[in-house]
């Protein structure tokens, strides 16, 4: 079946790619295989597959790099694995341009999650951009400034409402602290993410149904935010 | 002499012509006194008297005054005391000898006077030789930095010399680079050779040089003698401090050694269980031979992957424990919410565990703290591991956190769990440390010492208390970092 989803898995572990190739085959995804970075790299070329599953720490290449080479010439959606307390290797990869990340040991369905929201976001980059964000009874009208809770107008400063826009537009994706200070702030600001902590609180508290266990926008520990549209 | 040449001679020149000038005035003087007393003193006690002022003379102004005096005292004596008088004609051969005997104590007295004042001189100089070398000996004893032993001998061979300019050299050994003082402290190197070079050598080799600049005079035997002293004492502290440092290397080594076998041995115990249990669970549900309904099955499936989650866990705290052991441990700072990270990590908690209710009464509105948001939520998870693992069942579990008054911010994790003997309240953050009977509670013993690791990384302290309803663990984090806090408004 041609029209299933193909995804390119790059990993240096045999385990890992005997493991991920067995279930995404049963879960109906065309599935290739790279256990070098520049073996990937080729394959990505050769079958512009439609997701890259990307292991940051390969012997002959830095995940890091291969991200950067692919992001060359192609958009194809990229999710990097990586093991916890190696944060900055992450944030380096999204930056680099990956588009989301696991943490490995990872569950099953966390990445298939992954692999839909990658899927679904390359499909829409094509297409045109969405103007009306809806997360729950969230309604975030992007053209209009306007945002409603539950039916009833949220005020939002014009900060506050740049950032919860551009986390909106990118709904699903894991967006690093440098990039979402860089689209809404500044450049220079890039590393002002106490600036972030307040206004996302803030955003939060007048969002939020429960701030404290927020439903919406998701910290992602040490490397951003995540803005949840799916229930 | 008029006044004006006097000026330009140099003072030392006016010091001597003063000596001789007053050699001839003391002459003079004894003359007035013995030809006041000539009638009743015979000629040859006379003579005896002017052994006086010469003897004086030498040994007061050394040898040229003195034979000046000796002069003047022979002619003297000549023409008041020896008839004819006021004629300088000698009629005896005898009042000849009377010049020699002048002249002959003038240099004997000179010679002894010098021998005397040249030994006296050689023993000040040896004291102090001997004082240098002390204090030399005193100010390296006990120092084990080569660069301070490198610093003070540069200094005091400066002082002692004095001379112009030192520089100490070390050559570079395998792990150490070279040293080079130079003293004094000024831009540049002289780019003449040195006036006195010393090695600095032990019996295991050459370990470098002393190099010395003077200008004022040349350098003495005697004092390079010295500087070879000086060299070689440095040479003895520098080779006992490279000692020391080795016996201090080979202490650590030990004792990490003796750390990792009681790691290994704690440690496979606590990888083994849960990969029994991942092993069991795994095995059953493949073997054919049992129908597993679906509850018992699904109730395999969670254990295995508790157990993972476990496995897990236990990696990061070895990873982190092996960071801090090595120094490694460095935080990654941000401005951070403290109820987002400890939020984050009570759910966590929650969704794997509901053995105890935990309640968090962090509020979002304390200042945001600096600190690694990873290195932190492993702080709560052991420190909330821990309380789980060691009070009672249904019992809950408090986090609380409130701002000091000095721009810290305290943090409590308090239970309901047993007091901890008060001897025992500091040591259960050591490695390995653990109350109980280690086969009733799991756990490898580390969880504590990293949590100590971390607030220390990140310039707080840690402690734990016996309360009245419970046990605490306590600790402090800084609301300061790179001396500011963070620059925002808080509302628009």
């Amino acid at each position: 079946m041609s029209s299933n989803p193909h995804v390119l898995v790059i990993d240096d572990e045999p385990q890992i790619l005997r493991a991920l190739r067995t279930i995404l085959t049963a879960k109906h995804f065309r599935v290739s295989v790279a256990s070098r970075g520049e073996e990937g790299l080729a394959l990505a070329a050769a079958e512009s597959p439609d997701v890259i599953i990307l292991d940051l720490s390969m012997p002959d290449m830095d995940g890091v790099e291969v991200c950067s080479r692919l992001r060359e010439w192609t958009q194809v959606p990229i999710v990097v694995l990586s093991v916890r307390d190696s944060e900055r290797d992450k944030v380096m990869a999204l930056d680099a341009g990956a588009d989301d990340y696991l943490t490995k040991p990872f569950g099953i369905e966390e990445l298939l999650a992954r692999i839909r929201v990658a899927l679904r976001h390359s499909t829409q980059t094509m297409g045109s951009k969405k103007a009306v964000v809806t997360a729950g009874s969230l309604i975030i009208d992007l053209v209009q400034h306007i945002v409603t809770r539950d039916e009833v107008e949220v005020k939002l400063t014009a900060t506050e409402f740049k950032l919860l826009a551009y986390l909106a537009a990118n709904a699903g994706r894991v967006l690093t602290h440098r990039a979402i200070l860089a689209a809404v702030w500044d450049p220079a600001d890039v590393d002002r993410v106490e600036y972030l902590r307040v206004y996302i609180r803030q955003l939060r508290k007048k969002l939020e149904n429960d701030p404290e266990h927020p439903r919406f926008i998701l910290n992602e520990p040490g490397i951003g935010y995540r803005f949840i549209v799916e229930e | 002499m008029d006044p004006e040449s006097v000026r330009l001679y140099p003072r030392q020149v006016v010091v001597v012509a003063a000596h001789y000038l007053l050699s001839l005035v003391l002459v003079a003087l004894t003359t007035g006194i013995l030809y006041v007393l000539r009638s009743s003193i015979n000629p040859a006690v006379v003579a005896l008297l002017y052994l006086l002022p010469v003897g004086l003379i030498t040994s007061l102004w050394g040898l040229g005054p003195g034979i000046l005096a000796a002069l003047a005292a022979f002619l003297a004596f000549n023409y008041f005391f020896i008839e004819p008088y006021y004629t300088l004609f000698v009629h005896q051969p005898q009042d000849i000898l009377a010049l020699f005997v002048f002249l002959g104590i003038a240099v004997l007295i000179n010679q002894l006077l010098g021998r005397t004042r040249r030994s006296l001189e050689q023993a000040t100089s040896r004291e102090q030789e001997a004082i240098r070398l002390y204090e030399l000996s005193t100010m390296l004893a006990g120092l084990n930095n080569e660069q301070a032993i490198v610093q003070i001998l540069a200094a005091r061979s400066l002082e002692a010399f004095q001379a112009d300019r030192i520089i100490v050299f070390l050559e570079a050994r395998p792990g150490k680079e070279a040293i080079q003082v130079n003293y004094p402290e000024k831009d540049g190197l002289p780019d003449y050779k040195a006036d006195l070079l010393v090695p600095m050598q032990t019996a295991r080799g050459l370990l470098g040089e002393i190099r010395l600049w003077r200008k004022a005079r040349p350098f003495a035997p005697t004092e390079d003698r010295l500087l070879r002293t000086f060299a070689s004492q440095g040479a003895l502290a520098i080779e006992r401090a490279q000692l020391a440092q080795a016996e201090t290397r080979a202490r650590v080594l030990e004792e990490s050694d003796r750390l990792k076998s009681s790691l290994l041995s704690s440690v496979s115990h606590e990888l083994r269980t849960p990969l029994a249990t991942i092993k069991a669970g795994v095995s059953s549900l493949r073997t054919g031979e049992m129908d597993w309904d679906s509850g018992s099955r699904s109730e395999l499936l969670s254990a295995i992957e508790e157990e993972t989650d476990h496995l897990n866990q236990l990696v990061s705290n070895l990873l982190n424990m092996s960071r801090i052991e090595a120094g490694a441990l460095k935080p990654e700072r941000n401005w951070n919410v403290l109820a987002e990270i400890v939020l984050g990590v009570v759910n966590r908690i929650s969704k794997r565990s509901s053995s105890h209710e935990i309640r968090t009464e962090v509020s979002e509105d304390l200042p945001l703290v600096p600190v690694d948001y990873i290195q932190m939520e492993q702080v709560f998870t052991n420190l909330i591991s821990n309380s789980i693992k060691y009070s009672p069942d249904n019992t809950p579990i408090q986090i609380l956190a409130w701002p000091s008054q000095s721009q810290e911010i305290l943090v409590q994790v308090k239970n309901q769990g047993p007091p901890v003997p008060e001897s025992d309240l500091e040591r259960i953050f050591e490695k390995f440390h653990r109350i109980t009977a280690a086969d009733r509670i799991t756990g490898a013993g580390l969880g504590l010492s990293i949590c100590k690791g971390i607030i220390e990384a990140h310039g707080g302290r840690i402690w734990a208390e016996n309360l009245p309803d419970g046990f605490a663990f306590n600790f402090s984090l800084p609301l300061i970092w790179e001396g500011a806090s963070p620059r925002i408004e808080l509302h628009e």
